[in-house]
C-alpha cells in the first residue's frame, strides 16, 4: 500500500516546485558566465594562505563538531578540499582538527588526494589531520591548544558549530591570528561576525568553494536557490496579507 | 568520472532518493520501506560506532610521534596518551558501560576497587573540566560583545543601541525601573530578531537543498 504521509503532503509539493525552479534557473544559466555579487573579502583566503607561507606559520582548519551527514560539515569539507589543494600547491603546513571520526576519514582522504595530486604523496604525515575529541568542550579545549601552541597564521573553522565555537574564536583572537569563520548556525553567527575577519554567513557557506575556484558552470548551480528564495518570499507576503484579512487558506494549504 | 565513481556515485543517488521519497511517502506492501529505512538506519549507527577505534588510533599515533621526536609538548602528549588509556580501562572494568558488570570474570573485589577511581575521574575530574571550560564562555562573550558593541558606522550604532535596549530589558532592575524596557526587548527579538534569523534560515535552507541535490547527481559533472 502507498500512501502520501498526511501532514508533508505540502512540504513535497513545495519541494518539487523548488527543485523544478532550481532545475530551470541553473539550466538557462550555465555555461554563461554569471555576474555574482561576491562575498566581500573571501578572495583574501588566497592572500592569507600565501602570507602563512611566507611566515613560516601553519594554516588551521575545523569542520565543526557536526556528523559527516550534516550539510553545514559536507560544505566545510568541500572548502576544505581548496584550503589543501592551496596549502600544498604553496607548501604551507595544513593542520586540520576533527570531532567527528567519520569526518575525521573522510578530511584525511582529501588532504592525502590534494598531496597525491600535487605530486607531494610522500610528504602526507599523519600529524595533519587530527581527531581532538568527540566531545564538545573538549575539542574546544584541544583547538585552543593547537592555536596557543602551534600559532598557525589563519584560523578557518567553518562548518557545524554550537557553544564550542565562541571559545576558538577567542582563543584565536587573542593570538592576533587572521580568522575565517562560516556556518549556518543563526545563534552562533553574531559570535563569528564579532570575533572573525570574514564570515561566511548561511548559504555563503555552500557557495565558498565554487565561487573561490572561479568556475561558471559551478556558479551557475547558485542562482537556482534565487528562484527558490523568490517562491519564499511570494509566499510570505501572500500569507502575510491574507493571515492579515483573516483568511488561512494559506496555513491550511501549508498544514496538508 | 571513473567507473569506481560512478557506482559510487550511483549509490549515493539511490540512497539519496530513497531516504527523500520514504520521508514522503509511506508504503507497506509488499515491502515495509519506512522498517527499511529504520533498519538502514541502524547500520549506519553500528557503522559511526565501529569507527571510533580509528579516532583512538590517530590520536595514539600523532601523540606518540610527538613523545617519539620528543617535541616541545611531548609531556602533554604523555598525560593524553595515559588519560585515554587509563580512562578506558577503567571505564571498562567499572561504569555504566563496563564489560563485565556481573564479575562473571573480573573478580567484584576488583570492580569493587574500581568503582571509586571511575567516579573520581569521571564526576571529579572530566565533568570539573568540562564545566570549567564552558564557563570560560561567560568571559569570551563579554569580550566579543565588547568589540562589537562599538559605534563605528550607523549599523553598528543600531546595533549597539538594540543590544543596550535587550541587556536593559533582561536585567531584573528594568521592572523596577520602567516596565517598558521589557516590552522593547520582547519587541526586539520577536520581530527584527526574528526576521533577519529566517532570512537567514531560509536561505540556508534553499542552500542546503541545491548543495544535496548536486552531491546527489554530481553536478557539474564530475567536480
Amino acid at each position: 500500500m502507498i500512501e502520501l504521509i498526511e501532514g508533508r503532503i505540502a512540504q513535497l509539493i513545495l519541494l518539487i516546485i523548488v527543485l523544478a525552479a532550481i532545475y530551470e534557473v541553473t539550466r538557462i544559466a550555465r555555461g554563461r558566465k554569471m555576474k555574482t555579487r561576491g562575498i566581500p573579502g573571501l578572495e583574501r583566503l588566497d592572500g592569507w594562505i600565501k602570507q602563512a607561507g611566507t611566515l613560516d606559520r601553519s594554516v588551521f582548519f575545523t569542520p565543526g563538531t557536526g556528523a559527516v551527514t550534516y550539510p553545514d560539515t559536507l560544505a566545510a569539507l568541500a572548502l576544505l578540499e581548496y584550503v589543501a589543494e592551496r596549502c600544498v600547491e604553496q607548501n604551507v603546513k595544513l593542520i586540520v582538527g576533527n570531532a567527528d571520526l567519520n569526518v575525521q576519514q573522510v578530511a584525511e582522504d582529501i588532504v592525502k588526494t590534494a598531496y597525491t595530486k600535487a605530486g607531494k604523496a610522500k610528504e602526507y604525515n599523519p600529524d595533519i589531520v587530527r581527531f581532538i575529541s568527540g566531545r564538545q568542550f573538549a575539542f574546544a579545549a584541544g583547538v585552543m591548544g593547537i592555536l596557543r601552541r602551534e600559532k598557525p597564521a589563519v584560523n578557518i573553522f567553518v562548518g557545524d558549530f554550537s557553544a564550542e565555537a565562541l571559545a576558538i574564536a577567542e582563543a584565536g583572537r587573542s593570538d592576533a591570528i587572521a580568522q575565517f569563520g562560516g556556518t549556518t548556525n543563526v545563534d552562533q553567527l553574531p559570535f563569528f561576525m564579532a570575533t572573525c575577519d570574514l564570515t561566511l554567513i548561511g548559504e555563503e557557506l555552500f557557495t565558498a568553494q565554487g565561487y573561490l575556484k572561479n568556475d561558471p558552470d559551478t556558479i551557475s548551480t547558485y542562482v537556482g536557490p534565487d528562484a527558490g528564495k523568490i517562491i519564499a518570499i511570494l509566499l510570505i507576503l501572500v500569507g502575510a496579507i491574507l493571515v492579515t484579512f483573516g483568511n488561512q487558506i494559506l496555513v491550511s494549504l501549508l498544514d496538508l | 568520472m571513473t567507473r569506481e565513481e560512478l557506482i559510487l556515485q550511483v549509490i549515493i543517488f539511490s540512497l539519496g532518493f530513497f531516504f527523500a521519497f520514504v520521508y514522503y511517502v509511506r508504503v507497506s506492501e509488499p515491502i515495509d520501506l519506512q522498517a527499511v529505512s529504520q533498519q538502514l538506519f541502524a547500520y549506519l549507527t553500528a557503522m559511526l560506532t565501529a569507527a571510533f577505534a580509528i579516532g583512538m588510533i590517530n590520536l595514539t599515533r600523532v601523540h606518540w610521534i610527538n613523545i617519539k621526536r620528543k617535541r616541545a609538548t611531548w609531556k602533554f602528549s604523555v598525560i593524553l596518551i595515559a588519560s585515554l588509556y587509563g580512562m578506558a580501562i577503567v571505564s571498562l572494568i567499572s561504569s555504566p558501560f563496563a564489560l563485565d558488570p556481573q564479575a562473571a570474570v573480573i573478580p567484584q573485589g576488583v570492580i569493587n576497587l574500581f568503582n571509586p577511581i571511575f567516579d573520581f575521574l569521571y564526576y571529579k575530574v572530566l565533568v570539573t573540566i568540562n564545566s570549567s571550560i564552558f564557563s570560560l564562555l561567560a568571559f569570551f562573550i563579554a569580550s566579543a560583545a565588547y568589540r562589537a558593541f562599538k559605534a563605528r558606522s550607523l549599523e553598528s550604532t543600531i546595533l549597539l543601541l538594540a543590544g543596550l535596549l535587550v541587556v536593559i530589558g533582561q536585567a531584573p532592575v528594568a521592572d523596577v525601573a520602567w516596565p517598558g524596557f521589557a516590552t522593547i526587548r520582547d519587541w526586539i527579538l520577536a520581530y527584527p530578531n526574528t526576521a533577519g534569523q529566517r532570512g537567514i534560515l531560509i536561505g540556508a535552507a534553499l542552500g542546503i537543498l541545491a548543495f544535496s541535490v548536486r552531491r546527489m547527481i554530481r553536478y557539474p559533472w564530475g567536480r
